[in-house]
């Protein structure tokens, strides 16, 4: 008589393979919960720092003995916090807009029309990225200063107003649009415009968002264009408001605290809100 | 061609004896219209207790000369000479500006500021600079001209903290003299408590060179002779290699530069040497975690200490005269002795006029309250100017000659070597 052992053998090999699997998964969850500690601390130690009266700034416990807000009254009353945290995000949504809208024109241009010198152009415009923006800071402000456009808002934009990330990344999107839609729009009568706004834009909406995205938050985090631009605190933007805590009478840690979370609010909601949208922007576009 | 030039020449000597006091005309004796100057300053640009008191010194000038309205500029101090100099550039002609000393030669030379000799008529002068005490006025000479009136500054002063000293078996009330005392202490803190010994905050990136210098200079060396720089010359090296001495005996610190008054804040070191202007926020952090004290800087041995300074000069741009006695009126206010007890009891910075201190109508009462602080006034007498470095790369040679400093205290090598090389390497860039 034979014993059949196939039967025992099957949920043996499965259970190992499934145990195989669990330890995999709790090893996997491991490493991601000790990574999601160590990206949250900073956070964490930032906001319990915020919250620590003045001689207990240098503690290391994980909680502060006599938790005040303080900082964030000091931080209101010194800087014009609420005044910077407007003047950014206006300048980061026109920026991030404008860069939407001259990139679009710009990716239009080479894609749609082939010219003889599309290569060179496209070279160019690629080439300026390498271009830091501290070469060109000077002769920037000594136009702003003869423009006018010192100590305003629109001194921020302007310049950022077009960018060759945002060229280049709208170009690569929109050369994988079909051209036979576009030739289909065009024998039908439509003009390059209502081709580009009405049949092109609609259509990339993912490498849309991406590109605001990335703008808006390197545009909220920009601060060497408006250290030389701005004359006045309220005139200024966040970056700068932070710095301020920075003093040549010692470093303010317990208001920086403060003024970095409420300056990292509005990024930190987006995130929440568009978690997925803003983590595909950095995976397609590479970390900038 | 040489009946031109003589022409040329006599027309240049006839336009330049119609004005009084060198190129400028003449000011008006007072501001009788409404005038609007600039005025560049650091303070602003920080939220702590030099801006609300710039905020409140401004607000009283502007009272007392309602004709004057002062537009001010806020930028941070390691940017505020790139600023007037962008400015130059874009054709905006800044009126008054807090500068620091290390530009002092290139804002004389280079930058257009404006010798106070050359502005002012000298009775009118010595009669505003009655009272401020001569070494204090010596602190903004270029060529023996005031191109900047010292406006917040300070000394360096050493700071301990008087529970690490009684941890380590050390007398607080005796504090380290020399730095063979330093040396003493900052062995005996790191030993018997794990905590820092000793830190100067003087190789940090906004640290300047003040108290390097003030080290170097204790010793009796210079970083420069006229254009020949002399930081690796033997004085100026023993005083480096002091400090390498102590760094490899452990009383010396080794920690990033950047984080020493945090270090010293925090409680964790027992002797820090750097401005006063800490002191208030120093202050609050040891409230209730340590007994902070203060001492003179240490010396050499026997050699009288060389304090040098930090801080700023008050600077005038100006071109138009209207402007300028505007601005001049400003320089006047802001270094006045209402000024100084305004900027001594709420900054903490130097009062360039000794006389208000004991003043019960000026610095009196804060004085009585602040005894700490007469450590740092007993330092006045042996005030030394800053050296800041001449030429169009001064920056640069002040760079190479720190970071050799740097390289001499914490590197393995021969620390004179090191700064030899500098020298060497530094020499190329001066004119």
């Amino acid at each position: 008589m034979t014993i059949d052992t196939s039967h025992d053998h099957q949920p043996l090999a499965s259970l190992t393979a499934e145990t195989g699997g669990k330890t995999r998964r709790i090893a996997v969850h491991v490493v991601m919960i000790v990574l999601s500690v160590l990206s949250i601390f900073p956070i964490y130690w930032m906001i319990v720092t915020s919250l620590r009266p003045e001689n207990e700034i240098f503690s290391t416990a994980m909680w502060p003995a006599n938790p005040t807000l303080d900082n964030y009254v000091f931080v209101l009353t010194r800087i014009p916090m609420l005044q910077m945290l407007f003047n950014t995000t206006v300048v980061a949504a026109t920026t991030a807009g404008l860069q939407v809208v001259t990139g679009l024109f710009a990716a239009y241009a080479l894609v749609r029309w082939k010219m003889r010198l599309s290569g060179v152009i496209h070279g160019l415009i690629a080439l300026s990225w390498l271009v830091p923006f501290q070469v060109t800071m000077i002769p920037n402000y000594v136009l702003a200063s003869k423009l006018g456009l010192l100590d305003t808002l629109t001194g921020l934009i302007l310049p950022n107003a077009s960018h060759a990330f945002a060229v280049l990344l709208l170009y690569h999107a929109m050369r994988s649009f079909p051209t036979e839609i576009l030739e289909a729009a065009r024998i039908d009568g439509a003009k390059s415009w209502k081709i580009l706004w009405q049949i092109v834009a609609p259509n990339m909406g993912a490498p849309i968002a991406s590109l605001s995205i990335i703008a808006f938050i390197s545009a909220w985090n920009e601060y060497f264009w408006p250290l030389l631009l701005s004359r006045k605190p309220e005139n200024s933007v966040v970056q700068i408001g932070l710095q301020m805590f920075m003093t040549q009478e010692g470093n303010l840690w317990g208001p920086l605290m403060a003024a970095a979370a409420l300056a990292s609010l509005p990024i930190l909601i987006i995130y929440l809100v568009l978690q997925r949208h803003v983590i595909e922007s950095f995976m397609k576009s590479g970390i900038r | 061609m040489l009946r031109r030039t003589i022409l040329k020449l006599m027309a240049t000597l006839a336009a330049t004896s119609l004005l009084p006091f060198g190129a400028f005309a003449e000011m008006p004796k007072t501001v009788d219209k409404p005038v609007t100057i600039t005025f560049y300053n650091y303070n602003l640009a920080s939220a702590g207790a030099g801006s609300e008191a710039t905020k409140e010194l401004i607000a009283n000038f502007e009272k007392k000369n309602p004709n004057v309205k002062v537009e001010t500029i806020a930028v941070p101090s390691n940017e505020i000479i790139n600023r007037v100099q962008a400015d130059v550039v874009a054709g905006k002609q800044p009126d008054v500006a807090q500068l620091t000393f290390r530009d002092l030669i290139f804002i004389a030379s280079d930058l257009g500021g404006n010798a106070l000799e050359d502005m002012v008529s000298p009775a009118e002068l010595k009669e505003h600079l009655t009272g401020i005490f001569p070494k204090g006025l010596e602190l903004g000479k270029v060529d023996g001209k005031t191109y900047g009136l010292a406006y917040t500054f300070s000394t360096p002063i050493l700071y301990y903290n008087a529970d690490l000293f009684k941890a380590a078996g050390l007398d607080p009330n005796n504090p380290p003299k020399t730095w063979a005392d330093v040396a003493i202490a900052g062995k005996a803190i790191k030993e018997k408590t794990s905590k820092n010994g000793f830190f100067p905050g003087a190789y940090g990136p906004t640290d300047g060179t003040f108290v390097y210098q003030s080290i170097v200079m204790s010793n009796g060396g210079k970083v420069r002779e006229g254009d020949k720089l002399t930081f690796a010359d033997k004085n100026a090296a023993e005083a480096v290699k002091t400090m390498r001495d102590m760094v490899q005996s452990g009383a010396h610190a080794k920690i990033d530069p950047a984080s020493a008054s945090d270090t010293f804040s925090a409680g964790n070191m027992g002797m820090f040497l750097y401005t006063t202007a800490l002191l208030s926020s120093v202050k609050k952090s040891a409230a209730g975690k340590f007994d902070l004290r203060l001492a003179p800087m240490p010396s050499f041995g026997e050699k009288p200490t060389a304090p040098t300074n930090s801080g700023s000069a008050l600077f005038v741009f100006s071109k138009d005269p209207a402007k300028q006695r505007a601005s001049y009126e400003l320089l006047k206010y802001l270094t006045s002795p209402d000024a100084y007890t305004i900027i001594t009891s709420k900054i903490g910075y130097l009062p360039l006029r000794l006389d208000i201190v004991d003043d019960p109508n000026q610095l009196g009462p804060w004085a009585k309250e602040n005894p700490m602080f007469r450590s740092n006034l007993e330092q006045l007498n042996r005030l030394t100017p800053n050296m800041a470095f001449p030429g169009p790369n001064y920056r640069q040679v002040e760079k190479m000659m720190m970071d050799s400093v740097r390289e001499a205290v914490f590197g393995s090598g021969d620390p004179i070597a090191t700064l030899k090389t500098a020298q060497e390497q530094a020499q190329d860039l001066m004119p």
